[in-house]
């Protein structure tokens, strides 16, 4: 018996030290890529404090320097000081992605919320809310930005107070096309959700004297909210990774602005590595954030248990 | 039978699902602090006739007086019906993302507008009164099935109704969680609280109720108290029925 277990026992801890030191590297990763982006912005924002506007943190001779003493890496050195010099850029375009992302998400979340609700429990409303899933996720997303774009000029509409915020108006066209069609797959994924609370909570909800309304808000949405949990950090993804549509509509955004380099040095490979290893990054940082708020709100018996 | 001091008062109730007739010219009659006990086949309208006095099921024809009003008037306030009237189901049906003093209190927070305190202190206050007091924070799946309908039975109580009604409370539970249960409807009995209840523990019916009601296919087939009933059933298919039940235990 002993003998038996013991082979498992090991392989397990050679397992679970795997694991660690794949959670290490992770967040070390990821603690390097937030640490630039940050220090980047900040630096951008307070008009040069750590390095003048437009440099690198680190100066691309250095590390051209460094890759060259270390034998094996010499032969990247040059590529490595040429993605250094292209950071700026990078980290300028990472920002709008990162905002336009987040705020389209969030508005999106606020309408998905009361459009999966008339969907599911409404009786008119929930024709509307069907005429509006079905549209926004029946047509191209890049169709309706050219829309909201070209079509109804949205960007010369933007009122004063938003104007200026980013460096350029049609960023809010962006987030307005990214928020109405994000809205209406957040509502589908919240829909299937709410749909899987049992009957039985809304009759008990009903029986001790609350409103339909009430029971929807105190009983079925916190458990419908978090069944969503997983598939809605699916439409977070994908929203990261669409959000690059936005390039098409002249949004200087992380795909527009590897484009742009691209273009203009010829180093398309390399290039659009470096962007897609940064997309990788923003995509691995929403699942583990929204791994993370799973497990936070998790409750006992409530919905599938995610093995650790 | 039928007298003007009568707390619940159903009058010839009908009620269709459909085509379906499910409730046919139902009628008995409750004084306050009486337990009617409804018996009757799967499928004979018992669950639909207690959901008709709280309005989950909208009976179409006949009356239903509680305390005076009618509660089948398309006036009534039917939030304000079901704070009264409390229900235990056969499923429990617990909030599953709320503890058990959170399954107590939401009523007595968001249905009666008490405090966060004093939702917490009366949900508190039932729970011991359930027998309950070592699982104010506990989560239903925490808790076994007969834990889990006592949670429920004072969920009901913190809105202090004045009825409650019990549809089959220990017909999902496993046969040593049902005592645990019935302990609780026990205290509840003599305390004085009015209760109509569904239920297929005869020897339970036998010492609390006041009337059996025998409902087959939608209609009364019989009524009477438990001797009566049980002993000398006058109806050869109430006879049959508790034949059935008996061989069943
Ligand atoms: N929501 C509904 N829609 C349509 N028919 C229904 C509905 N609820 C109940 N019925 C039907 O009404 C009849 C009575 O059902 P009810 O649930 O009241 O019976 P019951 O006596 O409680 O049975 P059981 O002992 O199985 O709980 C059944 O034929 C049932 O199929
Ligand atoms: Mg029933």
């Amino acid at each position: 018996m002993a003998s038996a277990t013991r082979p498992a026992a090991v392989r397990e801890r050679v397992a679970d030290a795997d694991r660690s030191v794949g959670r290490l590297l992770l967040v070390a990763a990821g603690a390097l890529f937030w640490g630039w982006l940050v220090v980047s912005w900040v630096n951008r924002w307070l008009g040069g404090v750590i390095v003048p506007v437009g440099q690198p943190l680190v100066p691309p001779g250095a590390v051209e320097a460094t890759f060259g003493a270390i034998p094996g890496l010499a032969a990247y050195a040059a590529d490595a000081a040429f993605v250094v010099e292209l950071t700026p850029e990078l980290s300028r375009g990472t920002w709008l992605t990162v905002v336009i992302t987040a705020v389209s998400l969030f508005v999106g979340f606020l309408m998905a919320v009361p459009l999966a609700v008339s969907r599911v429990y409404g009786r008119f409303s929930a024709w509307i809310s069907l005429g509006y899933t079905e549209l926004l996720r029946g047509t191209p997303l890049l169709a309706q930005l050219f829309v909201l774009y070209y079509g109804l000029n949205l960007a010369s509409y933007v009122p004063g107070a938003f104007s200026g915020v980013f460096a350029r108006d049609v960023v809010w066209v962006a987030i307005v096309g990214f928020t109405l069609n994000g809205a209406a797959y957040q509502a589908e994924y919240i829909r299937g959700a709410l749909e899987s609370v049992e009957e039985g909570q809304i009759t008990a909800g009903r029986a001790i004297g609350l409103s339909k309304l009430e029971t929807i808000y105190y009983v079925v949405l916190p458990q419908g909210l978090r069944y969503a949990i997983p598939s809605w950090t699916n439409e977070f993804v994908y929203l990261i990774k669409y959000s690059s549509l936005a390039a098409f509509i002249t949004v200087p955004e992380l795909y527009y602005r590897a484009d742009q380099i691209a273009s203009e040095t010829f180093r398309y490979t390399l290039i659009f590595v470096v962007t897609g290893v940064t997309y990788l990054a923003l995509v691995l940082t929403a699942s583990k954030l929204m791994e993370g708020v799973e497990d936070r709100v998790a409750i006992p018996g409530l919905g599938a248990e995610r093995e650790e | 039978m039928s007298d003007d001091n009568d707390f619940l008062r159903v009058t010839d109730v009908s009620k269709w699902y459909g085509d379906e007739k499910v409730l046919e010219d139902v009628s008995f009659e409750m004084d306050r602090g009486d337990v009617t006990v409804l018996i009757g086949p799967s499928g004979s309208g018992k669950s639909t006739m207690l959901r008709c006095v709280n309005r989950l099921a909208e009976a179409q024809e006949g009356s239903i007086l509680l305390d005076g009003e009618e509660v089948l008037s398309p006036d009534l306030d039917v939030d304000e019906l079901r704070r009264e009237v409390g229900m235990v189901f056969q499923g429990f049906n617990l909030f599953a993302h709320l503890t058990a003093v959170g399954n107590v209190a939401l009523g007595p927070r968001r249905v009666l507008g008490l405090s966060e305190t004093e939702a917490r202190e009366r949900a508190e206050a039932q729970l011991e009164r359930v027998g309950l007091g070592e699982q104010f924070d506990s989560y239903p799946a925490e808790l076994s099935g007969g834990q889990q309908q006592r949670v429920g039975i004072a969920r009901a109580l913190a809105m202090e109704p004045k009825l409650m009604l019990f549809d089959e409370p220990t017909s999902a539970l496993d046969p040593e969680l049902i005592g645990e249960v019935l302990e609780v409807m026990h205290g509840l009995v003599d305390e004085g609280m009015t209760m109509l209840v569904v239920t297929h523990e005869m020897s339970f019916a036998r010492e609390v109720a006041d009337e059996i009601v025998f409902l087959d296919d939608g209609r009364v087939v019989e009524r009477g108290p438990p001797e009566q009933l049980f002993d000398r059933p006058e109806e050869e298919r109430t006879g049959r029925f508790l034949e059935r039940i008996a061989s069943h235990d």
